[in-house]
């Protein structure tokens, strides 16, 4: 009876060892996956930083100004003047409308055989 | 169970149970032994642990601040002016090193500026962490990794960097190699409370909260760009200028030049590179003149109308002071401004009564710093009373010395209906900055500054700016100060100021504009301010009023509803 119950300690011992082990190990490559993902995670911030850096400076204003003043020949740029701007009150309004009614009817008369400009030369001519 | 026998020690045998029952208390006393070491080598080993000591620090400082990031700062539309990049730093472990003869030689190749008994000495010795080169470029790392030597290794450093280089350089500092701000508004972030700093994100670990300044780098880069251009054309030795949104008091842009380049901190040391805008105090000259008509027509003790006799100078015991562009007859107040008469400036600061002058003074925040984020930073010279003689010069702008910035500031109050705001590089809009305001002259006396600024443009010394500038409503005053050289007025070296404001109907932005020492552009050209500092704020006017959403008018309509009733 004794017996049986020492065999089932000793084996549970042996059990716990070895899942102690095992989770032991688990938990150092896990450790150890976790540390080269950082380094990894740190080495594109770095290069993010580096990247976000040059976006930055290529953007300023002091870096786009000398390349528009090397292309100002070619590209005919020139500084705007304070009479180029204008606002949408300054258009002149859209011109009427044709009254396509009449020109239809002037077709239609011309078809038939009647010039309207005769008609107004013979008036003329008649008085 | 003894058994006696003759001559002999009684023979006596343990039964059975007592010879097992032994033997058990023996087995007991063995496994307490064994338990007891046990846990002397557990003890053991907890002791041994608990008194390793890790040491956090590198050469003296916490790791945390050698790579704790700074915020990005961002102009007003967003564009980076300082960025973080995480470079690596190269250090030394000289105990680790077998042959440090070897290694000094082998580093020398990659980095043949080092200075190689110095790199000797740094490896030598039993110490665990030593700096080697800091903030090396990644290509410079990959070929150290390459020479494989031992107890070198790389920790990743935040380095600061300023994409815009030399433009903002006066607004932005400079931080030194431990990324601690050393000067500018990198200097004021790191002073600020820690309350603030935690509203600032500073305190909250690796991703911080960018900071928004004020600055608007498109205009700042105008203003930077003109300045350098007024250096050459004028044969200037400095020029400095600031311009301010009138209604929140933002800080839009602020250069003085020579300035330095922030990403190379050392050059910030050089001789004559101080922010003349803030920490330069000078004799302002003529454009104190606003600040004089300002007063006396708030105090009602002067109307625009009002008749000055500038037909002699006027004398203080043996001193006489004398017109530039003398008129010799009796001037209107609107002609005092536009001829810019000394006399009859004198006769308008008498007339408001010159304690009321002083008083005035005080009140725009004369006598102090203007409270302001850059820690850069002078005192003016505003003598604490005016005698007669002392006030006289005041008005015109002698004898004292303020700021430019707090002309700047004292401009904006005039054109915005008299309210003073104090200037900031941090956003602010105008609910917030509406509460700040604080009356320093009345709406209507802002009226006739309006005009009178605008007058100057159209009939006196801003001419040749408004020409420049035409359809931007722009105006202000003109100030050519003669220098002090050896203890007296130098008629050669000047200072020359343009105060202003547009548009001026409704004004938004303030303008000042310093140049120092100028000469003439050409023979045909003049040496006052109207022909330098004034040509200058039009030109940058010119630029930047289409950036800042100000649309050109020629309509006339506009300046005749600047100009007052009264005058009419």
């Amino acid at each position: 009876m004794i017996r049986t119950l020492n065999f089932i300690l000793v084996l549970t011992s042996i059990l716990g060892l070895v899942a102690v082990y095992g989770l032991k190990f688990s938990v150092e490559e896990t450790a150890s996956s976790k540390f080269a993902l950082e380094r990894t995670i740190e080495a594109q911030e770095a290069e993010l930083s580096l990247l976000k850096a040059d976006w930055s400076f290529l953007n300023q204003p002091g870096h786009i100004a000398p390349i528009v003043q090397r292309h100002e020949a070619a590209l005919a740029l020139v500084r705007i003047d304070q009479k180029q701007f204008g606002s949408f009150n300054d258009i002149p309004m859209r011109p009427a409308e044709p009254d396509t009614d009449a020109l239809d009817e002037l077709f239609q008369l011309l078809n038939a055989g009647i010039d309207p400009i005769d008609q107004i030369l013979e008036q003329i001519l008649e008085e | 169970m003894a058994i006696a026998t003759e001559g002999t020690k009684p023979i006596a045998l343990d039964g059975g149970r007592k010879a097992r029952g032994n033997l058990t208390r023996a087995r007991i006393r063995w496994v307490i032994v064994a338990i007891v070491l046990g846990f002397a080598v557990v003890g053991g080993r907890l002791v041994q642990l608990g008194s390793v000591v890790n040491d956090p620090t590198i050469e003296g400082q916490t790791r945390d601040a050698i790579t704790a990031t700074r915020p990005a700062i961002l102009d007003r539309n967003g564009l980076e002016m300082a960025v973080d990049i995480r470079v690596p730093s190269l250090f030394a472990e000289p105990r680790r090193i077998i042959d440090v003869d070897e290694a000094t030689e082998a580093l020398m190749t990659v980095m043949p500026d080092m200075n190689r008994e110095w790199l000797r000495n740094r490896l030598t010795g039993d110490r665990g962490f030593v700096w080697v080169r800091r903030e090396i470029t990644p290509a410079l790392k990959e070929r150290i990794l390459q020479l494989g030597i031992p107890g070198l290794d790389f920790v990743t450093e935040s380095k600061r960097f300023y994409p815009g280089g030399h433009e903002a350089s006066h607004v932005l500092g400079a931080v030194n190699i431990d990324n601690q701000g050393i000067a500018g508004i990198e200097r004021h972030m790191d002073g600020e409370s820690v309350a603030l700093l935690q509203e600032l994100g500073i305190a909250r670990g690796r991703e911080l909260a960018p900071v928004e300044l004020s600055i608007d780098m498109r205009v700042q880069h105008v203003l930077h760009q003109e300045l350098t251009d007024a250096l050459t054309r004028y044969h200037a030795i400095a020029a400095a200028g600031v311009i301010l949104d009138v209604r929140t008091g933002e800080v839009l842009a602020l250069s003085s030049l020579p300035d330095f380049d922030p990403n190379v901190p050392a050059t910030a040391l050089e001789k004559d590179r101080f922010n003349r805008i803030t920490s330069g105090i000078f004799e302002l000259g003529s454009t104190m003149k606003t600040v004089t008509f300002a007063g006396a027509l708030d105090s009602g003790r002067v109307k625009i109308t009002d008749q000055f006799d500038a037909r002699f100078g006027i004398r203080f015991g043996r001193f006489t002071i004398d017109d530039f562009h003398a008129k010799h007859r009796v001037l209107d107040a609107s002609e005092v401004y536009k001829y810019s008469s000394n006399i009859g400036t004198i006769r308008i600061m008498q007339a408001m009564g010159k304690d009321e002058f002083r008083a005035f003074l005080t009140t725009l925040g004369f006598d102090k710093r203007v409270p302001f984020e850059l820690p850069e930073m002078r005192d003016p010279v505003v003598p604490a009373t005016f005698s007669e003689i002392v006030a006289a010069t005041a008005s015109f702008g002698h004898g004292l010395s303020i700021s430019p910035l707090h002309m700047a500031v004292a401009t904006a109050a005039f054109v915005n209906d008299g309210f003073m705001v104090n200037p900031t590089l941090y956003k602010r809009d105008l609910d917030a900055a509406r509460q700040l305001y604080k009356p320093v002259i009345s709406p209507a006396t802002s009226q006739e500054i309006r005009y009178l600024m605008r007058l100057n443009a159209l009939e006196g010394s801003g001419t040749r700016m408004n020409r420049l500038a035409a359809g931007y409503r722009l105006g202000g005053k003109t100030g050519t100060a003669e220098k002090v050289v050896n203890g007296r007025y130098s008629s050669d070296k000047v200072l020359n100021v343009f105060s202003s404001a547009f548009p001026l109907e409704d004004p938004r932005y303030a303008i000042v504009i310093l140049i120092d020492e100028p000469e003439a552009e050409n023979a045909q050209s003049g040496r006052t301010a109207g022909w330098n500092a004034g040509e200058m704020s039009g030109r940058i006017v010119q630029r930047i009023a289409p950036m800042l959403g100000i649309k050109p008018d020629f309509n006339e309509g506009l300046d005749a509803a600047i100009v007052q009733a009264a005058m009419r």
